[in-house]
């Protein structure tokens, strides 16, 4: 199997597998389709992974927290639609709007925290409820597409800065300032013990529910402001604009290596993995492959995925 | 001697009655829900009404049905929205709008789905996989050939005479689809209960350790219950294309997240070891009736999904209070 020896190539290398598998599909890509080679796709690449990388980091902490949200796939969707009513394409709204989506995902990411403390309930079940109420929520309002993107918002989803796509410059520093905090700081020490243990992390004097309520934070942070670049990307407050970002995201920061159980994780594995999904539709948009053999392609990729870390886990025991 | 042994008899006595409770919760629920519905409607307890939602419940609570088994035994199905899909899209194509076709179309898809099951829990059970993400990619996989399959287009066409006699009303009142609902639920309420499969199945969903110990099949077992979860995800697929006749590729989109919320309505917890068929026809029956409730206030159809949510995650903090206090 070709995807193991590279895998095991890579560990020698003390490279995790998902960068490996990365680099391995960009050679490959790049060295069998001319088309994927050429400046301006390998931007569209990096500006379409962007959104899902913004939601998939904030998931990375819910997930490194033994906790899961599914609610932000409907609360993306919900922030689009808000945000492009409030802006109905007008410059000057701008920054109230990126206000905005930080607010409502802040403020919904909130609320699962502090409902998840409150109830004690399962964090699937519980975010399963949310993501029902926020889909009737978006569809109670509207139905169709309303208001528009303003064309700064339009701009960071799709422009360049001397050639770097805007979108990409967010991600990176979305990336790397979540990296420094769940690698540096004491609040990433902490949600990594409440995921690995979280009675051990409470006797440990650990504030398990004040972290666990961050870490929700985080994920409807990342959902809002991943909210900002579809808006600017599809232009327009489009219902079902957030529909199974919240899968992808799982998937994401499944494939890049952090564990379902909890306890550890790493924001760069996501972020391979979210480049190695976009890096994959890219390809097989290129060849013209429909759309149904993608999906059927990236469900292959999740299995394989998750049936190799297993085996990676079980020897690493 | 005597003293701790009342003390004992005395907690006994109290604890069943605390430990039925959460258990029989949702019958309380569903009899509020439908008190609720009688008052804003005279029409909702007429028979032929009531009926109706058991009509429109039943694709979801079939494949609830299945699914119930595999989270008792502590994993989770959310290949069931693909695998109803698939069932529906490949029935109607094997039909081809021909009645003497209907046998085979059926045992076909009957037999393809338990094989998808099958496929499920090998892989889970050989690799420890997590089911969340395991059934979940494997979903993917079953999307993307079912559109494969049929070219993204509804292209069967349903045999005459399956839908009628699905939808046909006994005493003119009970449409069989329903029928067939109440059947299978007592059938695997009695597979639960009866059998040496269904007490396996709540052991390992209790203690997965304990059981491998007592030298219990993991595998076999495992392997059975997402075997009978696609074979039920199969006949809910039948039931919907009997119900609505449409055969799209995406029809059963939703229905793992239906079928989910309907179970653990129904008290069968995440952590597997408990739950009963009984009571998950209970849970899709609260989910129906209340979508009906919202339909008869004339509310937005949207506020379903609102109300779903709600009654999700209120029902679910309930069953964990009565948990924790018994």
């Amino acid at each position: 199997m070709p995807a193991r020896r590279v895998a095991s190539a890579a560990n020698a290398f003390g490279l995790p597998a998902i960068h490996a598998l990365l680099l391995a599909s960009v050679v490959g890509a790049a060295a069998t389709v001319p088309a994927f080679r050429t400046i301006d796709n390998l931007g569209n690449v990096l500006t379409q992974a962007a959104a899902l990388g913004l939601v998939a980091i904030g998931q990375t902490f819910v997930i490194v927290g033994g906790l899961i949200d599914l609610s932000v796939g409907q609360l993306l969707g919900l922030t689009v639609v808000l945000i492009c009513a409030l802006m109905d394409g007008h410059s000057e709204r701008t920054v109230p709007a990126l206000l905005l989506a930080a607010g409502i995902g802040g403020a919904i990411g909130a609320a699962n925290g502090w409902l998840l403390n409150l109830l004690r309930i399962h964090p699937l079940i519980l975010t399963f409820g949310t993501l029902s109420i926020l889909q009737g929520v978006i569809f109670a309002t509207t139905d169709r597409s309303i208001g528009a993107a303003s064309p700064e918002v339009a701009w960071l989803a799709n422009g360049r800065i001397a050639g770097v796509p805007v979108a990409l410059v967010v991600l990176a520093l979305a990336a790397f300032g979540a990296h420094r905090l769940l690698t540096r700081t004491r609040f990433g020490q902490h949600l990594r013990a409440v995921g690995g243990h979280a009675e051990n992390a409470r006797r440990a004097g650990v504030a398990v529910d004040r972290v666990r309520w961050a870490a929700f934070v985080l994920s409807g942070l990342g959902a809002g402001l991943g909210a900002v670049l579809v808006a600017g990307r599809i232009g327009s407050g489009y219902p079902n604009a957030g529909q199974g970002f919240e899968l992808d995201a799982i998937v994401a920061v499944v494939l890049g290596g952090t564990s379902l159980a909890g306890g550890r994780g790493s924001i760069a594995g996501t972020l391979a993995a979210v480049l190695l999904l976009a890096v994959a539709s890219n390809v097989l948009n290129l060849l013209e492959v429909s759309s149904f053999a993608q999906m059927f392609a990236k469900g292959l990729i999740v299995v394989v995925a998750v049936l190799l870390a297993q085996r990676r886990e079980r020897f690493a025991r | 001697m005597t003293a701790p042994t009342v003390a004992v008899a005395s907690r006994r006595r109290s604890v069943p009655s605390l430990r039925l409770a959460p258990k029989y919760a949702i019958w309380g629920v569903l009899v509020v829900l439908l008190g609720i519905a009688a008052l804003l409607s005279d029409a909702f307890l007429e028979p032929v009404y009531l009926a109706n939602v058991v009509r429109q419940a039943a694709p979801v609570g079939i494949a609830a049905l299945g699914a119930t088994v595999v989270m008792i035994l502590g994993g989770v199905d959310l290949s069931v929205g693909a695998v109803v899909s698939f069932a529906a899209v490949f029935a109607a194509i094997q039909m081809g709008g021909r009645a003497d076709n209907i046998g085979v179309a059926v045992v076909s898809t009957l037999a393809a789905c338990t094989l998808i099951g099958l496929a499920n829990g090998a892989l889970i059970a050989w690799n420890r996989a997590s089911s969340f993400i395991l059934t979940l990619g494997t979903s993917l996989v079953i999307y993307g050939l079912t559109q494969v399959y049929s070219g993204g287009t509804a292209r069967g066409i349903v045999a005459p005479g399956f839908r009628e006699f699905f939808n046909f009303r006994l005493a003119d009142v009970v449409p069989v689809i329903a029928v067939a609902l109440v059947v299978l639920a007592v059938i695997v309420e009695g597979l639960l209960r009866l059998t040496r499969f269904g007490r396996t199945v709540y052991l390992i969903g209790s203690n997965a350790g304990a059981a491998r110990i007592a030298g219990l099949s993991l595998t076999r077992t495992t392997l059975a219950a997402y075997a009978i979860s696609g074979l039920f995800a199969g006949m809910a697929g039948l039931a919907l294309l009997a119900r609505s006749g449409v055969s799209t590729t995406t029809s059963g989109r939703g229905f793992e997240l239906d079928t989910l919320a309907a179970i653990v309505l129904g008290g069968t917890v995440f952590e597997g070891g408990r739950g009963s068929a009984a009571a998950t026809v209970a849970g899709v029956l609260v989910l129906f009736v209340a979508f009906n409730i919202v339909n008869i206030l004339g509310l937005n159809f949207n506020l379903q999904l609102v109300v779903k949510g709600l009654i999700v995650i209120v029902a679910s903090a309930i069953y964990f209070r009565l948990d924790r206090d018994r």
